[in-house]
């Protein structure tokens, strides 16, 4: 208590913009944690640009006052990672739901990880399309009743923690809006680590999610990890607790390398700089092509 | 509901009047930010309702800063926001689309429970005996915000479903 207080307050990141999310849905919890950790990081918003994809949760970067950049369904880290490399100096946040991150966008995730820019992914993971009414998910549990299967779902779900840490991940996370001081100290704790890190935020869908999933029943049932003796720098240990994925409801920290290697743009930057004594000016490069 | 980082046995005086404005603080800001949800979402009864817990929240925090100002000046404090997680201010999902206003009442209901309980408990962890009378103050103030929500509460007529048109809403599954 006798430390400075941070200079930023949560309110420096709200904008004036309303969220418009239902009464009740998770992402406000989200968007509240958010604002604190960034007031904690203590980065003004002119410095953070904030990506995200389509669906309910990618709404997100307008409720900041960050730059932020509403994308494409699905396309939203193509897009963080192009503004990462184009200015490395801001700090990059990526948002959005679990349809628009491990569907429509999977096949960005497994490049994002390995390419490991410095950027932090938080993915709102409700098991349901909300805003188009109702549909399974990838995350959707098998069985999963909902407009597009009266009879239940027959495809098993995606377990995005195993995904990610397989991926080779250096900081995956899990956490709630059911336990905000833990979803801030995740979020602040993903965005200061030096690499790609990876935030699923169990954000319970009010209107068509079901009633084990929303958050007074997480808050009945989830274990912190901590809790649990996990060692976040053990990975074998990281991914037995992630195969717990739609049964148990772990939160906290899954893994965190404990010897982060550098960024992509850190060793772009190394690498710019190797090679930069031996460069052609630019003026004989266009030379080049014109003589040829 | 919960106060992070602040160690109660060392609050002054002037710690726990920044806490407590704080706390009230939270309490207004949530309680508006749920007035606009309902107004997004066409429920002018709730919405009104939790304007008007605002205010009475904004009247709390102004007591309080007053009272902090007279005391100790405009000087900074050592408390901040960050500190508290809705020790006051109604969780997010106490609320809901289409909530009648006894719902909304209830909801309140809740929080100032909350808040009374969290005076509770950090009493026997206060060492100084002026925030020791301030907490003891607040929390005998939380029973009595409790029995104004209930006598409007009990003023209300019995729930008979939804104020609104939900016709084209999404319908459970």
């Amino acid at each position: 208590m006798d430390s400075a207080l941070p200079v930023l307050q949560p309110k420096d990141f709200k904008s004036d913009l309303k969220p418009i999310w239902c009464p009740g849905c998770g992402d406000y919890g989200v968007l509240q944690a958010v604002y604190r950790a960034l007031s904690a990081i203590g980065r003004p918003a002119h410095e953070i640009a904030f990506v995200s994809g389509i669906g309910c949760s990618s709404r997100i970067p307008g409720y900041t006052t960050a730059y932020g950049f509403n994308t494409v369904h699905g396309r939203a880290l193509p897009i963080a990672q192009g503004i990462k490399l184009a200015n490395p100096e801001l700090l990059v946040l990526c948002a959005g739901g679990d349809g628009d991150g491990f569907s429509i966008g999977g096949g960005h995730l497994p490049h994002a990880v390995r390419r490991n820019l410095d950027l932090t992914y938080i993915v709102m993971d409700n098991q349901v399309y909300g805003l188009t009414k109702g549909q399974l998910s990838p995350t959707a549990a098998l069985g999963r009743k909902t407009v597009t299967s009266s009879y239940g779902s027959l495809e098993r779900p995606i377990n995005p923690l195993l995904q990610v840490l397989s991926y080779g991940a250096g900081f995956v996370a899990q956490s709630t809006p059911a336990d905000m001081p833990g979803l801030s100290q995740i979020l602040e704790q993903a965005i200061a680590y030096p690499g790609f890190a990876f935030v699923n935020v169990q954000s319970p869908c009010v209107t068509y999610g079901e009633e084990h999933q929303q958050m007074k029943a997480q808050r009945a049932t989830m274990k912190t990890l901590a809790s649990l003796s996990h060692d976040p720098s053990d990975f074998l240990q990281a991914l037995g607790w992630a195969t717990h994925y739609g049964e148990q409801l772990h939160t906290g920290i899954f893994y965190r390398n404990p010897k982060p290697p550098p960024s992509y743009e850190q060793q772009l930057a190394e690498r710019r700089a190797k090679l930069a004594p031996g460069a052609l000016p630019r003026e004989r490069i266009l030379e080049m092509f014109q003589t040829r | 509901m919960v106060v992070q980082t602040i160690e109660l046995e060392k609050l002054s005086l002037k710690d726990a009047l920044d806490l407590a404005t704080l706390i009230e603080e939270e309490a207004r800001d949530r309680y508006e930010e749920l007035a606009e949800q309902m107004l997004v979402h066409h429920n002018p009864l709730a919405q009104g309702f939790f304007r008007k817990m605002a205010v009475v929240e904004e009247k709390h925090r102004s007591q309080l800063s007053r009272r902090r100002q007279q005391l100790f000046g405009d000087g900074p404090g050592r408390v901040s926001r960050a500190m508290i997680f809705d020790v006051e201010a109604p969780d997010y999902d106490e609320v809901r689309f289409g909530m009648s206003p006894r719902e909304a009442f209830e909801a309140a209901m809740r929080s100032e429970v909350k808040a009374h309980d969290f005076f509770a408990a950090a009493l026997p962890r206060v060492k100084n005996a002026e925030v020791k009378a301030l907490f003891e103050e607040l929390r005998n103030e939380e029973i009595e915000h409790q029995h104004w929500v209930q006598t409007e509460l009990d003023r209300l007529p019995a729930d008979s479903g939804p104020e609104i048109d939900v016709s084209d809403e999404p319908v459970a599954h």
